[in-house]
């Protein structure tokens, strides 16, 4: 790749249940069938850590068994309990802990017995990270933030907490603020192609008809390549009939996401971060219509967003939500 | 006249020049990318300027249906709406409608179409597309021609030249902005050096500030291309840019070069790119291949763009068939070579070593000397002495009818 700086894989595994239906887990490990040529193949955590090792990621990431957040029943302790037995196989095939780090996830579902008997068992193990896993796949946000702030909280302070599949700018933003470190998602490049921009008010559909005359950048406070170089109208001229459009997009998307990232970092170190949070809520709820697992959140974060907040809150009906959901926040 | 053309440097017939444009100073021989929707496809406007690029061209068929011309212009015009700071060409929509719309039909008004839009009947005149380019912007812009393919025959050929003559007219009539927008005309005539010449002197008689060597680059054979070429460039005037349109693959661009050609259009390398084709010294690699897999050089190791310093034949060869990135890299690479040739073209004739850069060419080409017929007859008109590339024996090739999409190019080994 000529890629300089670090790299992570995953296991394998999520693509194989998430894309292959004719996936099937056992205690061996994930039976599917190659899309190749249609032979049946097994997936172990013997084999995921093998392949792992040969692709020389700086981070590693065990095999685990996932089961949806939707789903309810026995199946999500089966999966937890695997996932404890399956770290133990990857631990002892993982060949150079040297220079790659094997991280745990943490599997539970959204029952807080089981993702607390899956933390102190991937905490026994002393890992070099731990992932929380299994969310960010359809469940509503209350519990969502709820699961990662228990993690948060008994996971090792000194060791890199990475929530997987997270995602949008507002989700980032809480769970940096409940303790996590590292997210990854493919909303910001996914949503390029699909013609929308991430911005500070959420997100600009460039498709609009709308944006066919508007002159401005996407963002007027943007940095970026694109930002400083082209208009609304021609990005939008393109995105309905030129890869180029769904590329730009997807710079300015990915420099928004990495100025996230910087911005949480530096405002960390500053002691600014109650400041950055709530700037941040402002632009993104003008009219101080922050829902309400985001309150509650931060309150457990011991954030004070009460400045942002309008002074009475309605009572939303929270929304299932989808890497997909182009229901996002519009800008004006 | 919005154009500036001197000539710094010659070798016989051959010419390099600076054309100083209303957006950019410009070297001749030049290659530029085409552009169609007004962006090349897998490069930013940095890219473009990176690797050197200085005209680009823009289809103003696409860009009159998409975002429309109107909007352009109001939008301060397709330099700016690109953000394209160097020079642009707009072509006359002509030709799309001739190549893309099956059921387009040319009377004397102009090209009749159905619009891909909605269905609707349309016609694009002569002054339309003068109108349309108006609004648009470019540096230079083309007149609508009748262009017929090469590959007919009979009284079309005629009638086409002869109206492409009455339409220049309408089209220096209809011309809003001569003093900032440069009017080219098109010779047309088929592969007829009668009526070739009738169509030149027509054009050179309205006085334009350069001409444009249509109809060709459309599967005639090589050697009557070549012919048409130079006869051309032996009538047209000295001291205007000469530009031969939809021209292509190297080596007709050396060749064109020598005859005294100075400019060139064609899809060629980005489109090819899109096909997992990289353009080499030796012709072409075809990264698709098998073979490509496990080659841990770069696509062409004398080659000094992005592309080639970072990145390996397996690395891309991993990526052309399952990712866009894999076209976009080569694309790059792909019009750095053509943007380095215009360089080199440039200054080895400046500096009087032409005749060593295109021996040198043939050679990395056709490195066992089987050069084929047509370009050896062309160097000899050319005055360009390339005997020290050539076999000994020369063998008489089958001429094979070229189109833009022809894979079986000359491969790499």
């Amino acid at each position: 790749m000529n890629w300089p700086r670090a790299l992570l894989t995953d296991s394998g595994g999520f693509q194989m249940v998430s894309l292959l239906h004719l996936a099937d887990i056992t205690e061996k490990g994930v039976t599917f069938q190659s899309p190749v040529d249609g032979k049946p193949m097994l997936l172990t955590p013997e084999e995921s850590i093998q392949i792992q090792n040969k692709i020389g990621a700086d981070i590693i990431m065990a095999l685990d068994d996932v089961v949806k957040t939707t789903i309810t029943g026995p199946r999500i302790e089966e999966a937890m309990h695997r996932t404890l037995r399956w770290i133990d196989r990857c631990i002892a095939a993982h060949k150079r802990p040297h220079d790659q780090n094997l991280f745990g996830i943490v599997q539970g579902g959204l029952d807080p017995v089981l993702r607390d008997i899956c933390v102190r068992g991937l905490v026994d193990r002393n890992l070099p990270g731990y992932a929380i896993g299994g969310l960010a796949g359809g469940e509503d946000k209350d519990s969502f933030w709820r699961v990662v702030a228990q993690c948060t909280a008994t996971l090792p302070e000194d060791k890199p907490r990475y929530v997987m599949g997270v995602g949008y700018p507002l989700d980032i933003v809480v769970c940096s603020a409940l303790g996590a470190d590292m997210y990854d998602c493919v909303y910001p490049t996914r949503t390029a192609r699909f013609g929308t921009a991430i911005v500070p008010e959420g997100v600009l559909k460039l498709k609009h008809k709308a944006m066919a005359e508007d002159t401005r950048p996407i963002d007027p406070t943007c940095a970026c390549m694109v930002c400083k170089n082209y208009t609304r109208a021609y990005i939008h001229s393109l995105v309905t009939k030129d890869a180029m459009g769904s590329q730009l997009l997807s710079f300015h998307n990915l420099y928004y996401m990495m100025q996230l990232s910087r911005n949480l970092h530096s405002s960390i170190v500053q002691g600014k971060f109650p400041k950055f949070v709530c700037n941040f809520l402002q632009k993104m709820f003008p009219k101080g219509d922050i829902p309400e697992w985001v309150c509650n959140a931060m309150e457990v974060a011991e954030i004070d967003i009460s400045s942002c907040c309008a002074p009475f809150r309605y009572i939303q009906a929270t929304k299932v939500q989808s890497n997909l959901n182009e229901d996002e926040i519009q800008a004006v």
